[in-house]
């Protein structure tokens, strides 16, 4: 996963992108996904759960979901005409049995 | 006696189930309406998620301020998730409860923080998360808290 | 720096998908996977049922009697009586590989059932109310034809499978009632043709035994007439045709069969 640029803004989880000026920003953007695996995966990982270790269908859907997130997040930066999101921060909970929801935010701004 | 036994194991649940997406349709589209107006009315009132302000800003008062609202799906959107989490995949039917709870959370923080006399609020924090219903397994009324929280500053000449 | 006010696009967070357009590819895809599931579980019974063929069932349970389900009236008298009707039956049934037995079940309900290694168990309550010999030798006849059919086996097959199967589905839905209730409603659809069939072989063995099929029918007349007006309604749902119906389907077989409907009736010795 590339979180330096996605759709041709830069993204950056510091106040500034570093050796680049802020010119002006646009306000906050948001992205998110709920998602959740079949129940295949579900019942393979109550499986796996017994001895440990990592859930490979997880960490997919995981990972799945925040590309997702950041991609959703880009998409309205470039509605406002930003060509980079500062300071991103993620969220990761569960809001219901077997599904997560991955959320990332950061603000819109203009670097030179 | 069987016919109400019947009645009462299904056809109960489809009248719950189409009341549910009237009204639950209904309100969705409500609440959309006065997010859409409500962040017009606000348009121009700078948010930010960091802690850096234009040069020209001159901070007079600081203050913390946030906003928070639990919602729950309504009953045909939750059984459609129920479906949705057998096959995998997006669970559509959530994203705007979570999308409109979010801006609601935002709108009543920036609310608080106009209504106080602050010009802007900066460093914005967004928070999620699951209240466990009483039964705690997971099933049944599972309500998600949105919290958005900043810090709320007053400019002596706002540019 | 400055700040330049502007609103993001509204709908990026948000599908575009209709819900009830979600709904409708959800419950038809599921169904259908459902009914594939289904399908499958049937057929896997079907194997059961032919590499388990009748002979080794019949060894199988050749002492078996399920004490819960059945309270055995030792002191009923009649119970010589009946199981010499059952003898004289079975005669028209020459290929049956089981050997059949008979237990009188001691409860006032109306009921006759077919169990597992040829086991037949009839009610105290069945025999106080037929009327005359031909009434009793149609609902044995009956209970032969489900042994012939091997419905006994298949219903308890598909009860097992089933039931869990609609259990597990609907422990990840969180009404585990509806899934029994569905499993019930499924297993109905299958047991009613089931009866029909075996309706038309106890039909023919009492044709066999007395040369005519009259009063086969008359226990089910019974039953209609003492049955509320919902009788029609539940026939639909319910796991045996209604009363009315297996009547005239029985009248039409008998009918295409040329089996006279009327004759001398043998009395009952009680």
């Amino acid at each position: 996963m590339d979180l330096t640029s996605v759709k041709g803004l830069t993204l950056s989880n510091t106040e500034t992108i570093p050796g680049r000026r802020i010119v002006e920003f646009f306000g906050v953007v948001t992205g998110n996904t709920v998602r959740a695996k079949h129940i295949g995966r579900d019942i393979m990982a109550g499986l796996k759960n017994v001895v440990g270790g990592e859930l490979k269908g997880y960490t997919e859907l995981l990972q799945e979901s925040r590309q997702e997130a950041i991609e959703r997040m880009a998409e309205q930066a470039r509605s406002m005409g930003a060509n980079a999101v500062v300071n991103v921060r993620f969220a990761t909970s569960s809001i219901a049995q077997g599904a997560s929801e991955l959320f990332a935010y950061g603000t819109a701004v203009r670097v030179e | 006696m069987e016919m109400l036994n019947l009645i009462v194991q299904f056809g109960l649940p489809l009248v719950v189930l189409v009341v549910a997406y009237v009204i639950g349709a209904y309100l969705e589209r409500r609440h959309f309406r006065s997010i859409r107006e409500r962040e017009k009315s606000l348009q121009g009132f700078p948010v930010t998620t960091f802690a850096a302000m234009p040069a020209s800003w001159r901070v007079g008062t600081s203050r913390l301020v946030s906003g928070s609202v639990v919602v729950s799906l309504d009953y045909f959107k939750r059984v459609i998730a129920g479906l949705r989490a057998i096959v995998g995949g997006r669970i559509k039917t959530y994203e705007p409860l979570l999308d409109r709870a979010r801006r609601e959370a935002v709108l009543r923080m920036l609310e608080e923080a106009r209504g106080a006399g602050f010009d802007a609020v900066i460093n914005v924090r967004l928070e999620t998360s699951r209240l466990a219903n009483s039964s705690g397994d997971g099933n049944g009324t599972a309500g998600v808290e949105m919290l958005a929280f900043g810090t709320a500053v007053t400019l002596d000449r706002p540019q | 720096m400055k700040f330049t006010p502007r609103q993001p696009r509204e709908d990026v967070n948000v599908s575009k998908e209709h819900p009830l357009v979600e709904a409708g590819t959800l419950i038809a895809g599921l169904g259908l996977i459902l009914v594939a599931i289904l399908v499958a579980l049937v057929f896997l019974v079907e194997l059961v049922l032919y590499f388990v063929p009748a002979e080794k069932e019949a060894q199988m349970f050749a002492s078996w009697s399920p004490g819960d389900l059945v309270s055995v009236s030792y002191d009923d008298e009649r119970l010589e009586q009946v199981e010499s009707l059952l003898a004289r039956l079975a005669r028209h049934w020459p290929e049956s590989q089981y050997p059949l037995r008979l237990e009188i079940h001691d409860s006032p309900a109306i009921n006759a059932l077919a169990l597992p290694g040829g086991l037949i168990v009839v009610t105290r309550g069945l025999l106080d109310s037929v009327e005359s010999e031909n009434e009793l030798a149609f609902v044995i006849g009956h209970e032969l034809g489900h042994f012939r059919n091997r419905d006994h086996i298949r219903g308890l097959g598909r009860g097992i499978a089933f039931g869990i199967l609609f259990a597990a589905i609907s422990s990840t839905e969180g009404s585990a009632a509806l899934g029994v209730s569905l499993a019930d409603l499924t297993l109905r659809g299958f047991s009613r043709r089931q009866e029909a069939a075996a309706d038309r072989f106890g039909l023919r063995i009492v044709h066999r035994e007395y040369g005519h099929v009259a009063d086969a029918w008359r226990f089910f007349e019974r039953i209609d007439r003492s049955m509320d007006e919902f009788a029609d309604m539940v026939g639909y749902l319910s796991t045996h045709p209604s009363p009315k119906n297996r009547v005239r389907s029985m009248i039409e077989d008998a009918g295409e069969n040329g089996w006279s409907i009327s004759g001398e009736l043998t009395g009952l010795e009680w």
